[in-house]
Formats: C-alpha cells, structure tokens, sequence
C-alpha cells in the first residue's frame, strides 16, 4: 500500500510549530509509518522539492519575498495546505512587523491555530485528514473551555486583562490554568465583536489603547482564518 | 586550472534550525570569502516590545526561538526583575533553574540525536536511521521527552513557556510531580549512560582544529578565554563582546571580540568551567575521548552529551532536595513598576543569550537589546568553514559541502533567533 506523501515546511517563524511535530516523542515514528515523508528540510538533509504532495503542513509567516516564492511553490504541488499555528493563519506575533498570513498569497484548506499548535489537536486533525474526514476545530472562546476547567475568572474576578473571551479555544485554558491571564495566541474566535469588546474591558477600567495593544499581539482582532 | 576562481554554495542548510546557505568562493585551493547566509527573514522582537508593559514581555520574546524559547523568556523576566529591584524566593531560584536545565536536556536531545547524529552515521535523518537503528533513535526521543516533561511541569508548556513570570511562578508544581519527575530523571540517567556509550562510538572527526577564542559564563562573570589568556566581563559590559555588525549577505547579526570570532556553546562552556565536571561527567569526558580544553569545534557534540550528564544530575539533586525539605505555598513576588535598566546575561542551549531592557515610570519599555548565541558564533562558524576548506586535501565539492555542513550542525545553529533585529535587506536570492 502506498503512503500519502507529505512535506513539512516553515517560513520565517520561530519553528516552534515544526519543533511540535519533533516533540511528538511517542508518536513521532507512527506518523512516519502512516505518510511518506518526502521534504521535511528541519529533520532531513536528503529531500524531493519538486515531487507533487497530498498533504503540505506550513508554519511561519510571510516576511520576505522568499517566503512568498517558497509558499507559492508548496501550494502548486501540494492536494491539501495545512497553515500550521498562528504565524501561518493570523500573521503571528510578527504581524506589527509586516508579517504576512499564508491566506495573503494562497488558498489555505485548513488553518490549525497555536502559538505554538496543540500537540493533541494536530495529531488528531492529521488521523482525520488521513480517513477523508475535514477536521472540526473548536471556533467558541478559551472562556468555554476555561469554565470546564473550573478555573476562577481572572477577568471579572480578580480585574486582569485576559485575552479569553475573544481567544479561539483548543488549548484547554491552558495559561488561565495556570492563574496567568491568556494572551490570545491562538487568535480571535469567528464572532468577536470588537466594538462590544473594547467597551467591556474599558468598563473594567481597561484602556482603549491597552486593549487594543494586548488584544493585537498575536492576530488582528476580528480576523479570520 | 589551480588559479580559477570557483564557489562552493549550500543553497539551504538541512536539520538546523531556521533558514540558512554557506557560500565559499575560491581561487585554485586558497580560501577568497566565507558567507554564511541567513535569509530567515527579519522578525524585528526589539522594535515589537518596545511600548509594551513589563509583564507582557517574556510571552513576546520567548517566540523570538522555539528550541530557546524558555531561556528567552527567563532571560526577560531576570532584566525585568533586576531593573524593578525584585529579589525572588530561593523556591523560585530552584524551579526556575529546573526549569532551564530542562529545556537544555530537550535541546541537546534533539541536536545530538535527532540533527547530528544522523552525520556521522551516514543517514540522511534521524528518521531514516530509525528504520535501521530504532533503540538509538528512542533514547534520543525518550531524552528529549524528559527535558519536555521538566519544561511542562516547571513552565506550564514545553514551547513558550507561561508559568514563569516576573517575581516567580504563577502556579507551584505538586508533590506527586516532583516524585513522577524523580522517576523520570532517575530513568533519564541511565539513558544518558547509553547516550555517551552511543556517542563514544561514533567515528572521530577532527578536521579543523584551529585556535579558537570562546567565551561563557563563570558564576557571573562573562569569561573570554584563548589558550591560557582570560578575560572577565561584568554583564553591563557586554558590549565589549558584542559589538554586532550585519553581515554583507545576511540578516543577522554577528559579533567580534577585539576584532576576532569567539565561539560560545557546550564547548566553550567546558572548556571555561572544567572545574564544573562532576564524576560522572568526567567519567563521559574520558569514554567519549574528550581532551579539554578543545580547540576542535566538532568536539561541540561530544561536549553535549558530557553536559547532559552534568544537567540530568544537577535536575535530579534540585528534584531530590525539593522533595527531602517540602515547599510552601507561595504567590508570586509583587512586582511594581520602576523606571531603570536591567541586563541578564544566561547560558542557552547554544551559549551565552542576553537581554538587556529599559523602562519608563510606568513599566514600559522604551529601549531593548537582545544578542543572541547564533549572532555570537556566526564569524566564529565561518572562521572554522574556512580552516576546514583549507585544511581538506580533497577540495571536490562534495567531500567540502559534507564537512562544511558537519562543522555547520555542531555549532547547533539557531537562525531564528540570529534574525531577531536587523531589517531584512534581500539578497536576491532565487532557485
């Protein structure tokens, strides 16, 4: 039987999205039992950088040229585009810069957010791609997830800017966890209401500028994947 | 024939971290100009925190590298803290250090199984090695796994970290963390036995022994040793080492030390600290065939694995003593805005990394300055390409391309976060 091949690719980014592929320490050699590997330039020193992909897994934004040149030519080989975390689906912690989403230059079949991205997300995401299936990622905020955490409320509770209600969710509250408030890493969910927004936490005595600040660091608020 | 001008050019550097080429041109056998070339693009992190407040700095710099990304981040919370005079608990010194070997456990892991390895043994990948060589490659991975498990528990995550913050950790670990993490280092210290052996049997590769200048960190006191001659630097003095210029070709910074390349790193370390050794990593220095202080830079590899000795033991003692004495419960340090200057300088995976930060009445910050290991090696790395070109008696293209990209990896090269400043200025670079 023949494997789907697939390449593992990253522009200009931290490479922390690639760095948790490598970190799927127990599953690392299953998923190389399942696909064929055929570029993957961060693990491998021999590569095929012409032959067509099923699956192609992005990370990093794009901020230069070559990034661009780069992914054009990713996507006129690859079946299905994967933009792989934050950097690849919002711009990223990079944006203010000139960072560039890989949406900006090409057609994204599907965007896996994180700064970095969830370990068990994508290996689950992949499994699904891997049986024909499309992915459902969760679009509702961190707040969902946080309250099955049973974690007090850092925002209304103790009056800190916590990014959740307005984060995409599927990191299971991990910072709020933790008593840290999020920082929105995993960029907006699909129906922020920016305007709404930036009154409440200007309620809570919350700066229009502090709020714009915080809330833009990763994404631009009210984008989407 | 021997007058002609030729170039030698590793178009995209595999298994390293970040995006990078080598170009060596030549004219008959003399080496004319070494390059290496970064074209990861530009990411800018100092302009990025500069109107942030203080706390939301660490979140910000850690993604400047994935691999580091803990050193980052502890790097920032040390300059805020040391600028807003904090004085953290000794509670906090320990899982913060645990933390940082952690991440030092992972990344030699990764590097010397995952990235070099593969070098030495002829294999493209660690991946492809796993077909032939599959408990090889689990060490490596349960290795690495461990330097994650310390990063998660401590950090909160093992990619960016988000429990360290400025005045000490937003969440304690549990006992029963600390006895799972017992266990897992005690295992981690048997594998690290296997991982010496494995290492020690590796073909030997001394091809550019030349006079190097290294510099690390001596208790805290940066150390700048050639042969016998030293200097010390106090870290508010840094700049004397890293008086960075951008590179004709690239995007990143580099540095010279009284106008030549040190080296920083395992080596550098060892070979400044030999009095660090404990018994059981000079046992490993012995095995593996290390003579200190080395001047061969492939020795890199081997200075690793006697570090990781040296880490899983030390995480193991700090685990051991935590558990013997018991912790309290205990909030963070507060932290109040105060407007100064805080350097923190701390050894990375890849070597010395500092920070250095300025804050306004408010806490926001107004002036950062990031150097970064990669940007300190990068005319030390084309200071030895060039020796190992000169040095081969073979000058064919692909015995030059193997050595050049050996010597590359056991720098353990980071251009992500070489690239952290400097305004991308293409080279118009196609193909």
């Amino acid at each position: 039987m023949t494997h789907p091949t697939m390449g593992i690719f990253g522009l200009t980014s931290c490479a922390g999205c690639q760095l948790s592929i490598l970190n799927c320490e127990d599953e690392l050699l299953a998923i190389h039992s399942a696909l064929d590997i055929r570029d993957f330039l961060m693990a491998s020193s021999i590569n095929d950088t012409s032959c067509p992909l099923d699956l192609a897994l992005v990370e990093g934004s794009m901020v230069s040229k070559l990034d661009e040149t780069h992914l054009r030519r990713i996507r006129a080989r690859s079946k299905t585009l994967v933009a792989l975390g934050t950097c690849a689906v919002f711009g990223g912690i990079a944006r203010e810069t000139g960072a560039r989403p890989l949406k900006d230059a090409v057609k994204v079949d599907l965007a896996i957010p994180g700064c970095p991205i969830e370990k068990q997300e994508f290996l689950t995401a992949i499994a699904m791609l891997l049986h024909g299936d499309a992915p459902l990622l969760p679009e509702y905020p961190v707040c969902a997830e946080c309250r099955m955490q049973e974690n007090n409320c850092l925002l209304n509770e103790e009056g800190r800017f916590c990014c959740g209600p307005l984060t995409r969710a599927g990191c299971h509250a991990l910072c709020p966890s933790q008593g840290v408030p999020c920082v929105g890493c995993r960029g907006p969910t699909r129906e922020v209401n920016p305007a709404s927004a930036a009154k409440m936490l200007e309620g809570k005595g919350f700066s229009p500028g502090e709020t714009a600040r915080r809330l833009g660091t990763f994404a631009p608020l009210g984008a989407t994947p | 024939m021997t007058n002609s001008t030729s170039t030698l050019r590793i178009e995209h550097l595999a298994r390293v971290e970040g995006h990078g080429g080598i170009t060596i041109t030549m004219k008959g056998d003399q080496v004319l100009h070494v390059w290496l070339d970064i074209f990861e693009g530009s990411r800018l992190f100092e302009t990025l925190v500069r109107g942030r407040r203080f706390d939301e700095a660490s979140q910000i710099v850690s993604r400047i590298c994935s691999i580091c990304s803990t050193s980052h981040a502890l790097a920032a919370i040390l300059a805020i803290e040391r600028a807003m005079h904090v004085e953290v608990s000794a509670l906090t010194n320990a899982l913060r250090e645990l933390m940082h070997l952690g991440e030092n456990i992972e990344s030699h892991a990764l590097h010397l199984f995952l990235l070099a390895a593969p070098d030495y043994l002829d294999y493209p990948s660690a991946i492809a090695l796993a077909a032939d060589k599959p408990s090889l490659v689990k060490l490596g991975l349960r290795l690495k796994n461990l330097g994650n498990v310390l990063q998660e528990v401590i950090g909160g995550r093992a990619i960016h970290p988000v429990n360290a913050i400025p005045g000490g950790f937003a969440r304690l670990p549990t006992i029963q963390q600390m006895l799972d993490l017992r266990q897992r280092l005690e295992q981690g210290r048997e594998d690290c036995q296997a991982a010496v052996a494995m290492l020690s049997s590796l073909p030997p590769a001394d091809f550019c022994h030349a006079s190097t200048v290294f510099a690390a960190l001596r208790d805290s006191s940066i150390v700048v040793k050639e042969g016998a001659v030293e200097e010390q630097l106090e870290p508010g003095c840094y700049r004397t080492l890293t008086n960075e210029e951008k590179g004709p070709f690239s995007n990143a910074k580099r540095s010279l030390y009284r106008d030549r390349p040190f080296m920083v790193g395992a080596l550098a370390r060892l070979n400044i600290n030999p009095g660090s050794l404990t018994a059981g990593a000079q046992a490993a220095v012995e095995q593996l065939g290390l003579s200190l202080a080395s001047c061969n830079p492939m020795d890199n590899n081997k200075a690793q694995a006697v570090e990781l000795v040296i880490l899983i033991d030390r995480a193991l003692s700090i685990v051991r003593e935590l558990i013997e004495e018991g912790w309290q419960a205990q909030a963070p340090v507060a932290v109040r805005a105060h407007p100064g200057n805080g350097v923190a300088v701390l050894e990375a995976p890849r070597g010395l990394l500092i920070h250095n930060y300025t804050f306004d009445q408010a806490g926001y910050i107004t002036e950062a300055d990031v150097v970064t290991p990669t940007a300190m090696n990068a005319a030390s790395m084309e200071h030895h390409f060039r020796v190992a070109v000169e040095r081969s008696d073979s000058k064919e293209p692909a015995v030059l391309t193997r050595k050049v990209e050996m010597l590359a990896r056991a720098y353990d090269p980071c251009l992500s976060c070489s690239v952290h400043l400097i305004q991308a200025n293409e080279r118009g670079r196609t193909g």
